[in-house]
């Protein structure tokens, strides 16, 4: 499938270190709690320590009187209005507000401090007075649902209770089709909430001046969303708020919402003096957002041969005590199942369900991960009951190039998870693999192979507007600024739209400097999510610089007298087809002094189409039997991205969502105390993330030969769509290393060894 | 307030702190040394290694007390005169970088290996390096970028 327009691009398919490597290589990246402004204050704020109460009382004065305190925060002196945290539903759903009367989960925010020293800020909390009514606490979504669960939100802003909005689609007959079916496979399968885990916490530095402009600086996703939510929150227009995103030490969907901005912002319009206010490790995993726990309800209707011929969904999704992106993420995972099968007949319903835990929000995969998880695990549990190899079961299902979303018809773009999946066995070796799977099934060290399938999108076409606004000017010498909305969070985007550039103006990296995600400073673009990064805002950057080439051609072409359609750029010049040249620096300077103008365009790139990408993941794991514990012994990811820009990166991207993935499967699991409310792995000593040790020594990480006609340079997306596939590559491979059933995640070494127990339980 | 001297990355250094301060906040707050960075506070995620007398250490974990007379190396110690030191260099080239917060604790982590090893084994570069938490990379290019920077120290 290797494409002609793949030959001779020397900076498209290249290995490009990430913008600004060397200064985050020597420690000069200046994040966000890195930077000090004179007269800067320091802020803490105080966490809700009960689930859900009403605040009959808070008195701030001791805390007030402390020296060195210059302004304490409440909901009693600051703006009450309603709010969405998160950019994609900023309208839609407001249920938050800077500081509530109520407090609704363990961690919510109740009051804060500015003072001259963060540790005079921790006292001054410990002199606030409050004293709460206690209200009844549901840290359950399908509990929360129940009739005479206590509401949670009264404000006319959800569906109805404690339900923010019913996500249901459907396409084809599936009651008749599950009718009809000669077997129907029934499971439920559960996933913890999940923290980011970026090892930048959440931060914000908030300057209020003189002029009455707002300026925050903060780590941000979604930087025009955040003005945007400001500008309405401290009622201020939009001239007047300006959101900066300096560096981003890692995202991955939790720095979308608004959470940290608000309250530093506050604080500086309060003292008016520069407010800093950073989040401890504590507070990034218990007061900021997560991964959605969920419960799902899975129903597969099979022919005896194999054939799925019914999928039938019900996802129960905690949402947390605010309603934030959840419905988002539900209607994103919601379209997911439509996009790899081949069956006709598939319902989703979801419910987001308001409850009184940790906000969810988005996350990497958005939904995805969960669903995956489910449906890919139940395809293993039919292989096993069918006696029909996973790879046959697979291979009869999974949708093809001309596949379609069976609601619509819409084509999937490029689909090639088979050969993804061919390619995954390959590399693993999944015959002798599976030969060791058997051979092992009475030793105590078993061994197992497990294979997950995954999807996920390229943007939001068809939801929103689903536009990226880029600006480029020539400099004097043929060096260029390119002004991108977009923020280098570690995924190599910013890299990307530069090569984009480089290529079209053939100029070599080192010549475009960025002016990077600033509402003051570059266009509007709908945010650094949603996997747009390379299908959408690389696309962006490839027309802005088409646009530059269109411009310094028409110079050139009258410099050169040969018509500007017969030029090529390369080396830093425009190249006559019979060899003649003018360099890049002469015709911006022919521009300035003969034709008196300044080489500049700004652009709008809005995405028309919306492809998927796909990756198959499988995994060899040995199982010890008495312990329960788990070595993953190797693992093959392989993913069709079409064409890649910039394979160095890609592979970093998938090789990272492997750390996340397998901790999702293994061990990483916020949990919820049932007593206090309270997450109950809090630092991260108890919140285990995978270090280098716990990694697969064998890890094989390809990308397909390929190319999607609808994306820049036949690319598309990699970096959520990395982390989907993993969940159920672990969770099939302990399941056939153990020949048992593991539902829950994550699936911990007492897990197994229940499960174990229980098949031994079941055969006596 | 307590007088403390220690060596900085080899200038004498003398400092005003309580000695009851983290060496991490007296790095980042009164030295604006902020290469060195905060991910925790509880010693496990290695965002603020420095090598204290040769080992690779958690600043965070570190009363500034404790430093009088002894010999500190931070991230900033390793760029000299415009030139970055192989271990950077490497980090650069394998792609070992991608948002870059947890970089120079991993550099810092390396480098306090590399001193001691000149040609560490894959055991050994992993056995350095996991104490240090990386969200982005799956650890893959950073263990490639230690083998490649000892290639090149060895150079």
């Amino acid at each position: 499938m290797a494409d002609q327009t793949k030959q001779e691009h020397p900076y498209i398919g290249a290995n490009i270190p990430i913008a600004q490597a060397a200064l985050k290589a020597t420690g000069q990246m200046i994040f966000t709690a890195d930077m000090k402004l004179p007269h800067m204050l320091h802020a803490k704020v105080l966490f809700s320590p009960r689930p859900h109460a009403r605040i009959v009382k808070i008195d701030t004065t001791r805390a007030e009187a402390l020296p060195g305190v210059h302004a304490v925060i409440t909901h009693k002196n600051t703006p009450n209005r309603f709010y969405n945290s998160c950019g994609e539903v900023l309208n839609e759903y407001m249920t938050e507000q800077l500081f509530s009367p109520v407090v609704r989960y363990v961690g919510d925010k109740v009051a804060a401090v500015a003072a001259d020293t963060e540790k005079i800020a921790e006292a001054a909390l410990k002199l606030i007075d409050v004293e709460y009514e206690d209200l009844p606490a549901n840290y359950d979504p399908e509990r929360a649902l129940d009739e005479n669960a206590y509401v949670i939100h009264d404000n006319g802003e959800l569906e109805r209770g404690n339900l923010i909005l019913t996500v249901a689609q459907s396409s084809g007959d599936v009651d008749s089709a599950m009718a009809k079916a000669d077997r129907v496979f029934s499971d439920v399968y559960e996933c913890p909430a999940i923290h980011h885990g970026a090892m930048e916490t959440h931060v914000s530095l908030a300057v209020y001046d003189a002029e009455g402009m707002l300026t925050v600086y903060t780590p941000s996703q979604d930087t025009f969303a955040k003005r945007r939510n400001l500008a309405n929150i401290f009622d201020l227009p939009m001239s007047k708020v300006r959101v900066s995103v300096p560096a981003i030490g890692g995202a991955f969907g939790g720095k979308i919402d608004l959470i940290t901005e608000p309250i530093a912002a506050a604080l500086a319009i309060k003292t008016c003096r520069p407010v800093r206010l950073v989040y401890n490790r504590t507070e990034d995993i218990c007061s900021t957002r997560n991964r959605h726990a969920m419960r799902l309800y899975l129903r597969t209707g099979v022919m005896n041969d194999g054939t799925i011929v019914a999928e039938d969904m019900r996802a129960y999704v905690n949402a947390g005590a605010y309603a934030s992106g959840t419905t988002s993420v539900v209607w994103a995972m919601c379209g997911r199942l439509f996009k790899v099968h081949q069956c006709p007949n598939v319902r989703f319903v979801g419910y987001p369900v308001i409850t009184n835990t940790t906000i969810g929000g988005p996350m990497r995969g958005f939904g995805s991960p969960q669903l995956f998880f489910a449906q890919q695990r139940q395809m293993n549990t039919i292989s096993k009951a069918l006696g029909i190899d996973m790879l046959e079961l697979q291979r009869k299902n999974l949708t093809t190039q001309q596949g379609a979303d069976p609601r619509n018809q819409l084509p999937h773009g490029n689909a090639r998870p088979i050969d993804c999946l061919n390619r995954a066995a390959e590399r693993i070796g999944y015959d002798a693999a599976c030969a060791e799977q058997q051979e092992s099934a009475n030793d105590r060290y078993r061994i197992g192979v497990g294979i997950g399938v995954g999807a996920h999108g390229n943007g939001m076409y068809g939801v929103k507007a689903d536009i990226t606004g880029l600006m480029l000017k020539m400099n004097c010498d043929g060096t260029c600024v390119l002004f991108t909305p977009s923020n280098e969070m570690g995924n190599s985007s910013v890299t990307l739209q530069k090569q984009m550039v480089a290529e079209t103006l053939g100029m070599p990296l080192g010549d475009i400097d960025c002016v990077e995600a600033d509402t003051r400073l570059t266009p509007y673009q709908l945010g650094d999510y949603s996997s747009r990064g390379t299908f959408v805002s690389g696309h962006g950057a490839l027309k802005i610089a088409t646009s530059m080439q269109a411009l310094l051609a028409e110079v050139a072409g009258r410099m050169l007298g040969v018509p500007a359609d017969s030029l090529r750029f390369a080396d830093r010049a425009a190249i006559a087809p019979d060899g003649r040249r003018v360099s890049l620096e002469q015709i911006v300077l022919y521009s300035r002094d003969h034709d008196q103008k300044e080489l500049m365009c700004a652009e709008s790139f809005a995405s028309q189409a919306a492809v998927m990408s796909y990756g198959a993941h499988i995994a060899k794991v040995r199982v010890d039997t008495e312990t329960g514990e788990v070595k993953v012994l190797s693992y093959a990811a392989i993913h069709d991205v079409g064409n890649a820009i910039n394979p160095l990166s890609v592979t970093g991207q998938i090789e990272g969502a492997l750390q996340m993935g397998l901790g999702n499967a293994l061990s990483e699991d916020m949990g919820v105390d049932e007593k206090t409310g309270a997450v109950k792995n809090r630092t991260l000593k108890r919140y285990k993330m995978l270090y280098a040790g716990d990694m697969p020594r064998e890890l094989t990480v390809e990308v397909l030969d390929s190319f999607e006609p609808a994306g820049p340079f036949g690319a598309k997306s990699i970096g959520e769509c990395s982390v989907v596939p993993t969940l159920s590559a672990i969770g099939n491979a302990i399941a056939n290393a153990i020949d048992a059933e593991v539902n829950n995640l994550p699936i911990t070494k007492e897990k197994i060894l229940e499960a174990i127990a229980k098949k031994t339980e079941n055969k006596a | 307030m307590d007088q403390i001297s220690f060596m900085l990355n080899g200038v004498q250094t003398q400092i005003q702190a309580d000695k009851n301060w983290t060496l991490l906040y007296v790095l980042r707050e009164v030295c604006d040394l902020t290469g060195t960075k905060c991910g925790c506070s509880t010693g496990d995620c290695g965002a603020c290694k420095v090598i204290l007398d040769g080992e690779a250490k958690n600043a965070c974990l570190i009363k500034i007390g404790s430093l009088e007379g002894r010999r500190l190396e931070t991230i900033e110690g390793l760029f000299h005169n415009g030139k970055l030191h192989p271990i950077q260099q490497a980090f650069i080239e394998s792609g070992a970088i991608q948002c870059g917060f947890c970089t120079p604790g991993m550099i810092i982590s390396a480098k306090a290996l590399l001193d001691r090893v000149s040609n560490p084994t894959d055991d050994e570069i992993i056995e350095a390096l996991n104490n240090n938490l990386c969200r982005c990379t799956g650890y893959v290019k950073i263990i490639e970028a230690v083998r490649m920077a000892a290639r090149l120290l060895a150079e």
